[in-house]
């Protein structure tokens, strides 16, 4: 059976998304997010149909007009380039010894083979990044508790595989856990082992504050 | 042809509904000419039909570089970019799935990712084709506007709808309050049925949002 995703980006962050405004890392979990939940594949596409309506209202920037000219002739000049839309597909591997399906945004990052370090019920595999932004894959096993720890930023944890508790509930596949550098949480696995995709990032400058960045009333409606 | 049948248009247009909106807003008639014009390009690699796109959209696109990157060398480089992209591969706009301006965004959205992220000259293999996925994710079916009429009686929603963009609150003005249909909204603010879909969309998610604030 499907998991209903339940805890989603706040709209703010998708909005930051969908112009490209967030630190790559950050988009890397929200695209493998959308990945896994129809409910935020909507609101994107639907953000970014206001985006466009926005910039086709845009009062015009001026050049001069032998600028815009010159532009035009060159791109006119230039020969059509054969595209096609890809599927977006997720796409196995084998992670512990079992064959786990993964988000088609995390493919890039998986085309070198994973080294696993081991610490006790926990595994991680770095996929990419350097100093305060790591991406990686976490595999807890069953019943284990992933230590306290502190972070100077961001910490996003997106569940690809099984589930993870912690003091404010229970993630499945797709939901999204943000953590800033107030939370302590003791994520903690039961019955099953649990996959994530685990990103540290630079904290982010909201409007509103670290504390919109979920969106934790729509599971009363999805 | 072009030229003719979109003046035509115009006018029809213009003759049904006099003066409804500002002049700053985008009518369907410009969506219904721009997509024409990138079909003009698709099929026939129409110079005409793209000088006409280029000479809308590219002053646009400038300001919204401006806005994104703060120079103007940037701003022209992501201007020529995109509207590279736009003649070079035109053939893959799909009408159904949104509008002309919608497709424009997305392809400056992403020139702006792979601008910024060559910049930074990171190893590691981010691509914004990658990330921001343009092609089709399946159908939805809406089930939430239900639960949300009744939501949407309480009093505690009502406080919210004065902060929603004015673009949205316009909308959720007519459906719930008027009580106008999708159709007569979209006719009333002479905007695409689909816009009016999703910033019914984009607003109760916010509502949602508002809601749950308790700073609010």
């Amino acid at each position: 059976m499907i998991h209903a995703v339940k805890h989603h980006p706040a709209l703010e962050l998708l909005e930051q998304f969908i112009e490209a405004s967030l630190a790559p890392e950050l988009s890397l979990a929200i695209a493998a997010h959308l990945d896994l939940c129809p409910h935020c594949q909507r609101i994107k596409m639907d953000l970014e149909a206001e985006a466009g309506a926005h910039l086709a209202a845009l009062p015009q920037a001026q050049s001069a007009e032998t600028d815009w000219q010159q532009m035009l002739d060159f791109i006119t000049d230039q020969p059509e380039v054969a595209a096609q839309l890809t599927q977006r597909q997720p796409f196995a591997v084998q992670i512990q010894n079992s064959e786990i399906l993964l988000p088609a945004s995390l493919k890039p990052l998986l085309k070198n083979k994973l080294k696993w370090l081991n610490l006790g019920g926990i595994s991680t595999a770095k996929l990419a990044g350097e100093d305060q932004h790591n991406v990686s894959l976490l595999y807890i096993r069953k019943d284990s508790e992933v230590p306290q720890h502190t972070h100077l930023g961001l910490e996003i944890t997106l569940v690809l595989k099984g589930k993870i508790y912690d003091e404010s509930g229970c993630y499945g596949e797709g939901d999204l856990l943000i953590n800033t550098p107030d939370h302590t949480h003791t994520p903690r696995t039961m019955s099953e082992d649990c996959l994530c995709l685990s990103v540290l990032t630079a904290p982010l400058k909201f409007k509103k504050g670290l504390t919109r960045l979920l969106n934790p009333l729509q599971h009363l409606f999805y | 042809m072009l030229d003719s049948t979109s003046v035509q248009r115009h006018d029809d247009r213009n003759y049904q509904r006099p003066g409804i909106q500002g002049s700053m807003s985008v009518q369907p008639q410009d969506n219904a000419q721009w997509e024409q014009a990138l079909t003009f390009i698709a099929v026939d690699r129409d110079k005409q039909a793209y000088s006409q796109l280029f000479s809308y959209f590219a002053p646009r696109l400038k300001a919204f570089g401006l806005k994104m990157f703060g120079n103007e060398q940037q701003a022209m480089e992501m201007v020529q970019d995109t509207m590279l992209n736009v003649w070079q591969k035109a053939r893959l706009f799909d009408a159904s799935r949104g509008c002309a301006s919608t497709w424009i965004f997305t392809i400056a959205r992403n020139v702006r990712f792979d601008m910024l992220r060559k910049k930074q000259s990171r190893k590691d293999e981010l691509s914004a084709d990658d990330l921001f996925f343009d092609g089709d994710y399946p159908e939805q079916e809406g089930t939430d506007s239900n639960e949300w009429d009744l939501w949407l009686l309480a009093e505690k929603v009502a406080p919210h709808f004065a902060k929603l963009p004015p673009a949205q609150r316009d909308v959720m003005e007519k459906v719930y309050l008027e009580e106008k249909s999708h159709q007569e909204v979209s006719e009333e603010l002479a905007i695409p049925l689909g816009t009016v879909k999703s910033r019914i969309r984009l607003a109760l998610d916010r509502l949602r949002e508002a809601i749950d604030d308790p700073r609010s």
